[in-house]
């Protein structure tokens, strides 16, 4: 029914709800033995890709498969993709052993792996209280615990790190990390790049239900530009000196200061001085990956693999 | 075990694991055994004032001996129709509870494909149907019988052909339940639509239908059509042991029953099969086919 590789494919994957376009044309490929991230701001289409590759949701357009398969050719598929979808899946009046015992017993494995998982999640002693009375994290570790009842080959996990306290996002990142390192398929999505920097190999960034970025978090960071960040006695003259000379990647801070992106401190200094602009501070920065992130995710860039600087937004600085 | 035996494990766990089951069985044997020791009573007491001096002249001018009456075969009959819309519920609660705490979506992920899961869940539904039918024949025939005298009561027979009419009308009101519940997604709107309808809004229906005097349409209506299974068998039985009853009182007899404008009770099922056939397949098709968001 499947071919065993742990791949997942999605493959031009459309979702529209009535007017709305969830998901547009989305295309990538995660392979086994890598923790992929998959990234977008909130509404962006995450959820609705994730629950169209698990069957959930029918999609308008494309297609996405598991092991060579659509979800629901699987066969068993909770021996094949285990997936954290949402912390509230749950009855509040079942206790958490027999929430896995139900869905143990769908699964087809022992009761046994009930207690296996909760204890592998942390919950071992909170196993025969009510799933109401638990905490937004403590339901996220069930949830993983439900996931991984059938000792699946793949991992889905939506947003896994809401409600964990930062113990458990360790825990949940060392974890993946060394279930992706014996040879198995984690997919992971999450709107915040930080906190799933450590965790993946490599990033699927969307926006709009559209692919921004698709390749290795390395590439990504190497493609990072140094900017310089000054503070000129005269904001107005330095920036008509420096768009003289045809740099235009010039935006405001909102302390003041000025950042000028693909240029040295040592460019800038120099304008500074011939247009007779007294510099009080200057230094060069990293753009880190949560603004490069940021910029993707604007929705005004669509090439895959690359970003465009953004530009002073006219209304905002001081000059015009 | 195959994969559908351990779906039906998942889902019968899935019934026993929350407190719902006893939660509606606990009102259900109340009602059942109430209603049943009441009418048992109400039955008595007819049959006392018929066979009392007076009456009895009229009755030997009729040609009728009520005094033979098994008239608690009435009260059977509606006690297990209303002691039915507690199956009703439960079934109701089947697909919507799950669509509302969101438990469908791990439901569908740990199944081969969503028809297998709602197969599975269909026949543990059937067997709790059954379940809530026997306890509730159970329950009716000890109400009866502590307020009947046994004279008044079914011989065994009799016992037996009410009983599975009381099993099936149960099976199939819990599958009804479950259309609804699968159609509407709501757990409140579910329960309330279902009690409203069962309860009030067929009844008054029924009343008007009956003024009108289009009273054989009631015997087509989901509610008039379960009553009728009921109804008919114990209207048959006690045909069977009256004697001698005047043909039109047969109508009558079957609105003692509650069974107003009711069909033979084969047909009746047959009616009632169908409306749930209607709400189960539709429900049924809308889940297969929905977008778990
Ligand atoms: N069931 C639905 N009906 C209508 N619109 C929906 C539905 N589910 C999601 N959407 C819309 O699709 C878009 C993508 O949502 P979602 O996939 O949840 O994004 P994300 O998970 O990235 O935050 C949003 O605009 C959202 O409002
Ligand atoms: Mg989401």
């Amino acid at each position: 029914m499947h071919d065993g590789s742990g791949r997942i494919v999605v493959q031009n994957l459309t979702k529209q709800f009535g007017p709305v376009t969830a998901v547009q044309n989305l295309s990538f490929t995660v392979e086994p033995g890598s923790v992929t991230g998959f990234l977008g701001p909130n509404g962006a289409g995450k959820t609705t890709t994730l629950r169209m590759l698990l069957g959930l949701v029918t999609p308008t357009a494309g297609f996405a498969t598991i092991n060579g398969s659509p979800f629901g050719r699987l066969g068993q598929p909770g021996r094949v993709v285990g997936a954290v979808l949402e912390a509230q899946g749950f009855h509040p009046k079942r206790t958490a052993r027999n929430h896995l015992r139900v869905y143990a017993s769908a699964v087809g494995v022992p009761d046994g792996r009930a207690d296996q998982v909760l204890q592998l999640v942390g919950l071992g002693a909170a196993g025969d209280r009510k799933v109401g009375g638990y905490s937004l994290g403590m339901k996220q570790r069930l949830a993983l615990a439900t996931a991984l009842l059938g000792d699946p080959q793949v991992l889905v996990l939506d947003e896994p790190a809401n409600g964990l306290d930062p113990e458990g996002i360790a825990w949940l990142r060392s974890f993946l990390q060394s279930f992706a390192r014996s040879g198995r398929t984690v997919l992971i999505s999450s709107h915040l790049l930080a906190e799933v920097e450590q965790t993946v190999d490599q990033v699927v960034i969307i926006s709009r239900g559209q692919t921004m970025y698709y390749g290795p978090l390395d590439h990504l960071r190497k493609s990072q530009q140094s900017r310089v960040i000054v503070q000129p006695s005269d904001v107005n003259g330095l920036v008509t000196a420096l768009r003289a000379e045809g740099v235009t990647s010039i935006e405001q801070l909102p302390d003041g200061r000025i950042a000028i992106a693909g240029v040295t401190s040592k460019h800038v200094a120099d304008t500074a001085l011939k247009a007779g602009v007294s510099v009080y501070g200057i230094q060069e920065e990293q753009i880190d990956l949560e603004r490069l992130f940021f910029q993707l995710t604007s929705g005004q860039y669509a090439a895959p693999g690359y970003y465009v600087q953004q530009q002073v937004p006219p209304q905002q600085g001081g000059w015009a | 075990m195959g994969v559908m035996g351990n779906l039906l494990q998942s889902e019968f766990r899935k019934t026993i694991t929350t407190g719902l089951w006893w939660g509606l069985l606990i009102p259900t044997v109340l009602l059942a055994f109430g209603w049943a020791l009441g009418a048992g009573f109400v039955g008595k007491g007819f049959v006392d004032l018929a066979s009392n001096a007076d009456v009895e002249q009229l009755s030997d001018l009729l040609g009728v001996t009520p005094d033979q009456w098994k008239v608690s075969l009435f009260g059977i009959a509606r006690s297990i129709n209303i002691a039915t819309i507690f199956p009703m519920i439960f079934g109701g609660l089947a697909i919507s509870n799950e669509i509302n705490r969101r438990t469908i979506t791990t439901t569908f992920l740990t199944a081969p494909s969503r028809v297998s899961a709602l197969t599975a869940k269909m026949l543990v539904y059937i067997l709790w149907g059954a379940i809530y039918g026997l306890v509730i024949v159970l329950s009716v025939a000890l109400g009866v019988s502590l307020s009947s005298p046994s004279s008044l009561l079914p011989d065994f027979e009799g016992w037996l052909a009410l009983g599975i009419a009381g099993i099936v009308a149960s099976i199939l009101m819990t599958m009804f339940g479950v259309g609804v519940g699968a159609l509407m997604t709501s757990v409140v709107g579910t329960t309330v639509v279902l009690l409203l309808y069962m309860l009030l809004i067929e009844n008054g229906l029924q009343l008007v239908l009956a003024s009108q005097g289009v009273d054989k349409i009631i015997g087509f209506l989901p509610n008039g059509s379960v009553n009728g299974l009921t109804g008919s068998v114990a209207v048959d039985l006690f045909l069977k042991s009256a004697g001698v009853v005047p043909s039109e009182l047969e109508q009558v007899l079957r609105v003692v029953a509650g069974s107003m404008g009711a069909m033979d009770w084969w047909l009746s099922g047959l009616i009632f099969l169908s409306w749930t056939a209607i709400v189960f397949v539709g429900g049924w098709a809308a889940t297969a086919r929905k977008d778990i968001t």
